[in-house]
């Protein structure tokens, strides 16, 4: 930008504040997505304790949200980073699953011939399960990656067909057993939170850091963003996208180990109905379903709102399939909401750009101090 | 024009604008082999069970088609079939009237048609991820149905509807072979359909949509509108296919059909539609429903549990699409190739 040094005080000053005003406003927009779910975790929580304060302010049920809260919210931060590449991963609950079932049958095998050995393998057990989930992730990312497969898709298929060998393989039925020591992580609590959901925190975290301070999450933005600017600017779509569904396919089979750590079962259709919930999240915290735009904090917080809500909708009586109505009237309204602010945003930006480019070719100031000409002339032939 | 001069430019019209050619060839191949491995394969009493098997499918694929066509894709049909027809019936049951089979057809329609109304309204004004507002609102709609109209399995269906699903078209005692009367009405709908996909302003513009939504803004449709006609027609489409399973089934239950969503996707996309939108046509549809179908049917005669039915399909999913991606993969690079030469 050659003409820039050439602009007037006043024009600098006045692209200065531009840009700073931006920034701001950029921040604000994150803050407000964050902060929009801490007001509605408020207003729903206080609304289901004032509706039935004895049974939903009961220390129990309290504890309960806090337990089912991390599988939900682990796989709602996995479709996360799926969104934030611009795809998703309607495989997460059968990865999951397969997961699960993997560590029960394995463990149920060896109490059969060593009950002590299976319980001194139980860590090896758990790590199997997880290379399960990962090599879900890996074949997702095959077929996303190298053979060029539509997310929605690619694992809308991987779905089935995990689904479909977790079905032949339990034959359709829930099976029964997981280590000791599993079941005793997932009843203990420290001061009273449930090591559970440290835990969650725990991977909110690191996945946070993961997408706000590594190279890695930075190029998963900017491939969700724009795929060909992405191109254009040198980043490897398919080490993004590998890296990407590896880490799904990680966090899914986490989620499994939770599923087996609360309940010591594992079934093919355990969960079936956490894919709508997850998306819904995983969109209510703020996640750019179009790719580009996500934070891990939004989506933890989403994840207890809906855990609120739904402990709530059982607190006063209602249905299961009531709270799916709420589910697909929140996502819907969040959607729309979002859709009519950035809409007022865009507008707002392509303002300050012709601003910009008035400012950069000098028009309305001072034209002594452009001696740029040819610049300028090529601006207004425009 | 010599003999292989006009074999190659027959070959081209055989294969079809969307693989219908290869579609078809594979279909003869697995009867082929089938009738090979299994001497019962091949009799009229399998052809009958396979098209009956196929009715709800092909209508409803037929509704999917038109959404994917159109650039979107669509997982609320199954639940708006099923909300539109057990809502019929169950209005016709606890009033105990009986509307006749067309006043039963329009009010099924006309509730479809609401519910598309919604999906469209919703996807059309925002501009929204068509998936994740179908997600959203087959959660609704499901919802509703279940907790304000009725969950409970209605055995007795209006005598119009009862009479109609044993009647038979064709009927083969001997062999226990019928063809339902029903084949009639999904044939009109499907020959409707593909005449309004090519003959009418409409179907171009649900192409020009599906192709480059901006383009076709420019070059005058009416997007939106078009888009919310389009979802309404959708579940008006899904209604009737809900209506011919309740018949068939010759009962009423709010939890079925919900669950087939995909062999549905399934068999529109193995039928040559492009997910991207712009492609697609009603005979590959209609190929790809009997494929998915046959493959089904040849599953369970060779003895292979029907467990193993949903990961085939998954399994024919991604086969059939990943074939379509890499073909598309190497079309881009052989443009790439040519620009730079010419260059």
């Amino acid at each position: 930008m050659p003409t820039r040094t050439h602009q007037s005080a006043a024009g600098r000053v006045n692209t200065r504040i531009d840009n700073t005003v931006r920034t701001w406003m950029s921040h604000i927009h994150v803050d407000r997505g964050i902060g929009r779910m801490l007001v509605l975790l408020v207003i729903a929580f206080a609304l289901f304790a004032v509706l039935n304060p004895r049974v939903f302010m009961n220390p129990l049920n309290l504890q309960n949200i806090m337990v089912s809260a991390p599988e939900v919210g682990i796989l709602a931060i996995a479709m996360t980073l799926a969104m934030l590449t611009g795809g998703i991963d309607l495989s997460l609950v059968s990865i999951a699953n397969l997961t699960a079932i993997t560590i029960s049958t394995m463990y149920t095998g060896l109490v059969a011939s060593d009950p002590a050995l299976a319980e001194s393998l139980g860590g090896v057990i758990v790590l199997v399960g997880v290379a399960v989930g990962v090599l879900a992730g890996l074949i997702n990312a095959f077929l996303i990656s190298t053979v060029g497969i539509t997310p929605i898709l690619a694992t809308l298929a991987t779905m089935q067909i995990f689904n479909g060998i977790a079905i032949v393989w339990t034959g359709g039925k829930t099976l029964y057993g997981a280590p000791q020591a599993l079941s005793a992580v997932g009843k203990s609590t420290v001061a009273g939170v449930p090591v559970l959901f440290l835990l969650f925190l725990v991977v909110a975290i690191m996945i946070g850091l993961l997408v706000n301070r590594t190279p890695f999450g930075r190029k998963t933005q900017l491939q969700g963003a724009n795929p060909t600017a992405a191109r254009f600017s040198g980043i490897q779509s398919a080490s993004v996208l590998y890296g990407t569904y590896l880490t799904t396919g990680l966090l899914g089979g986490l989620a499994g180990v939770l599923f087996i750590t609360r309940n010591p079962t594992a079934s093919a259709d355990y969960g079936t109905s956490y894919v709508l919930l997850v998306i819904v999240i995983a969109v209510l915290g703020g996640t750019n379903p179009m790719g580009g735009f996500a934070t891990v904090t939004g989506v933890v917080l989403a994840t207890l709102v809906l855990q609120v809500v739904q402990s709530g909708f059982n607190a006063i009586r209602l249905s299961s399939y009531e709270y799916s109505i709420a589910q697909g009237v929140i996502l819907i309204g969040v959607m729309v909401f979002d859709q009519l602010r950035f809409r007022r945003r865009s507008r707002y930006v392509a303002s300050t750009q012709t601003r910009n480019i008035a400012s950069m070719s000098n028009v309305g100031e001072d034209a002594e101090e452009a001696p740029d000409t040819a610049g300028a002339d090529a601006v207004e032939t425009k | 024009m010599t003999l292989a001069k006009r074999m190659k430019s027959l070959a081209p019209r055989l294969i079809g604008a969307n693989n219908e050619g290869v579609l078809a060839v594979i279909i003869v191949v697995l009867v082929i082999v089938m009738s090979v491995l299994s001497p019962s394969f091949f009799t009229v009493h399998t052809l009958f069970s396979i098209v009956r098997s196929a009715l709800v499918p092909s209508i409803l694929a037929i509704a999917v088609l038109l959404v994917i066509i159109s650039g979107g894709i669509d997982v609320s049909f199954a639940a708006i079939a099923i909300f539109a027809a057990y809502t019929t019936v169950h209005l016709a049951y606890t009033g105990q009237f009986d509307p006749g089979i067309i006043g039963i057809l329009l009010f099924a329609c006309a509730i479809g048609a609401v519910l598309g109304l919604v999906n469209g309204a919703v996807i059309a004004r925002f501009r929204l991820p068509t998936l994740i507002v179908t997600l959203a609102t087959q959660g609704i709609f499901r919802g509703i149905l279940l907790v304000y109209i009725g969950s409970r399995y209605i055995a007795q269906l209006p005598d119009s509807m009862a009479g109609l699903s044993t009647a038979n078209l064709i009927a083969i005692e001997s062999s226990r072979s019928y063809l339902p009367l029903l084949v009639v009405p999904v044939a009109v709908i499907v020959l409707i359909v593909a005449w309004m996909l090519r003959r009418t302003m409409f179907g171009r513009g649900i192409y020009a949509i599906g192709g480059d939504t901006e383009a076709a803004r420019r070059a005058g449709f009416p997007v939106m509108r078009f888009q919310i006609i389009l979802y309404m027609m959708v579940g008006a489409i899904a209604a009737i296919g809900g209506l011919i399973h309740v018949i068939l089934n010759r009962n009423a239950n709010p939890q079925d059909i919900v669950g087939t969503e995909l062999d549905v996707i399934a068999a529109v996309v193995l039928g040559g539609a492009s997910i991207f939108g712009g492609r697609g046509s009603v005979l590959g549809t209609v190929l790809g429903v009997v494929l998915v179908q046959l493959i089904n049917n040849s599953l369970l005669l060779m003895g292979v549990p029907t467990a193993w039915q949903r990961a085939a399909v998954g399994i024919l999913l991604v086969v059939g699409v990943g074939i379509q991606a890499l073909s598309a993969r190497r079309a881009s690079r052989r443009t790439f190739v040519l620009d730079t030469v010419e260059a």
